[in-house]
């Protein structure tokens, strides 16, 4: 029996993008990190300008303020899962046994 | 981030009906105020919401285009005439005895009021829903 693989051109027209996808220029992973890093030190930034404005009694709205501590709140767990994540694989490669 | 964006256009949405907010207390709070800087009675102000995409935007981002909040609230003054009360010896008074006080509907005022706090309320659930699903998404990672 003849085995062969099934044609789908839908499919093909579906994900043409595969392959074509240019990886990031720079796009190894220690500037990947550091980029995420600086990220979350803006938001983070951004969130303790709006609570030191709150205190020294400016015009801005409490909601800002609690949206923009929500944002850094945020964004930091991203980053504290994902390097939870990188800690756990290198742990696991630690254990390998030789 | 995506949903970063949509918690931005919320954001947008209670400071509008902040605005809102403040504007139909002053508009209650000056029903009955005959004099004001400018000269002649308080004049009630309207606020409206003018739409549109909030932050930079690049020119291939359809979504981010679609993604519209409030991008500013306008205070304008309502050109209706002042009301007419017949109060001689008014300080305010005019030569025939009339006091001109501010249209100021207080019960479309008041409406007002109940549904700026009531979309603040319903923008803060969009806020929390988006919380919680950054939530779920960040503990996907677990």
């Amino acid at each position: 029996m003849m085995i062969r693989g099934v044609d789908l051109p839908g499919l093909a027209q579906a994900a043409p993008a595969t392959g074509t996808a240019a990886p990031r220029s720079g796009g190894d992973f220690g500037s990947v990190l550091k980029e995420a890093v600086s990220e979350i030190e803006k938001v983070q930034g951004q969130a303790d300008s709006s609570v030191q404005k709150f205190a020294a009694g400016e015009d801005v709205d409490l909601h800002n303020v609690m949206l923009d501590i929500q944002k850094a709140e945020l964004s930091f767990r991203l980053m504290l899962e994902v390097r939870n994540k990188l800690i756990e694989a290198y742990r696991e490669v630690m254990r390998m046994q030789v | 981030m995506g949903l970063m964006r949509a918690m931005d256009v919320a954001a947008s949405s209670l400071s509008a009906q902040r605005t809102r907010l403040e504007i139909a207390s002053a508009n209650i709070a000056n029903s009955e105020t005959t004099r004001t800087e400018e000269g002649g009675p308080y004049r009630p102000r309207e606020v409206f919401f003018v739409a549109g995409s909030l932050g930079e935007n690049r020119p291939g981002d359809a979504t981010r285009r679609a993604v519209q909040g409030i991008r500013e609230v306008r205070v304008e003054i309502a050109e209706r005439p002042p009301i007419l009360r017949f109060q001689p010896g008014h300080p305010d008074s005019d030569d025939l005895g009339y006091v001109a006080y501010p249209d100021v509907n207080k019960i479309a005022e008041t409406v007002n009021l109940i549904e700026a706090s009531r979309s603040y309320e319903a923008s803060v659930s969009v806020v929390k829903a988006i919380r919680s699903m950054l939530q779920s998404a960040v503990n996907l990672l677990r």
